[in-house]
């Protein structure tokens, strides 16, 4: 009998008409300074790409613009620890998913912070504000590169 | 601030599941070893002060715009977070 394999699909995307589809992500530890804040609404709108918005779950008003380092920068490559990895039960760096934290200014540019990525897993939807092991080469306010 | 004195290989334990412990003492540089349960994260200050700060910085209130990048057309952010790793594991056998 022959035998097919196919990509498993996400499952868990939700998006009604009209609504931006979002995930809800766990950080278990929160933000660096916010630590308190553990549940967040990452989403995106295709014409913002590659920017998402992580947003605090129940406070719509308050969010993070976040970014795939590697949109804006090809030379980005944190050494995330062994145990960060194993907090967020991936097997190495390659099976995880990064978003850097954008900050806007007011030129409507702005920078991403290098030293702090929010390294997610995939299949759980948990992630953590890691400091790689190399922080002191990365910057904390990288320009993205203006149109 | 308590303030305890420690020779080299001692330690100081914190809540019954925090040791600190005094590898190497090198001129005005002090080595510590630090165990601590995973859910305790560990940072040399003034880093965590810096990621702190442009956290801080970096919150938004109401709807700025976000930049423009003149790249390829991208995927959205939850679906490229949920594209899962190439591997074995996470296939799906269909038979026919």
């Amino acid at each position: 009998m022959p035998v097919m394999k196919t990509e498993a699909e996400p499952t868990s995307v939700s998006e009604s008409s009209g609504e931006r589809p979002s995930v809800v992500v766990q950080l278990p530890l929160g933000l660096i300074g916010f630590e308190s804040i553990k549940r967040y609404q990452l989403s995106s709108q295709p014409d913002e790409a590659p920017f998402a918005w992580l947003h605090v779950e129940g406070e719509s008003d308050l969010a993070f613009i976040v970014v795939s380092p590697f949109e804006v920068t090809s030379e980005y490559e944190p050494q995330i620890g062994e145990e960060d990895l194993r907090f967020l039960g991936l097997p190495s760096v390659d099976d995880a998913v990064i978003y850097n934290i954008v900050t806007l200014d007011r030129k409507g540019g702005g920078t991403i912070n290098l030293k702090g990525p929010i390294v997610l897993n995939p299949r759980t939807l948990v992630g953590k504000q890691c400091i790689p092991l190399n922080v002191s080469q990365l910057s904390v306010k990288h320009p993205i590169p203006a149109v | 601030m308590l303030i305890l004195s420690r020779k080299s290989n001692e330690s100081v334990v914190i809540d019954g599941r925090i040791l600190v412990k005094v590898i190497r003492l090198d001129g005005d540089v002090v080595k510590l070893g630090i165990e601590a349960p995973a859910d305790v994260p560990v940072h040399r200050q003034e880093v965590y002060d810096e990621i702190q700060r442009s956290n801080h910085e970096a919150l938004t209130t109401g709807k700025p715009i976000v930049p423009r990048l003149t790249r390829r057309e991208h995927r959205s952010a939850p679906e490229a977070a949920l594209v899962v790793p190439r591997d074995q594991n996470y296939t799906r056998t269909v038979t026919h």
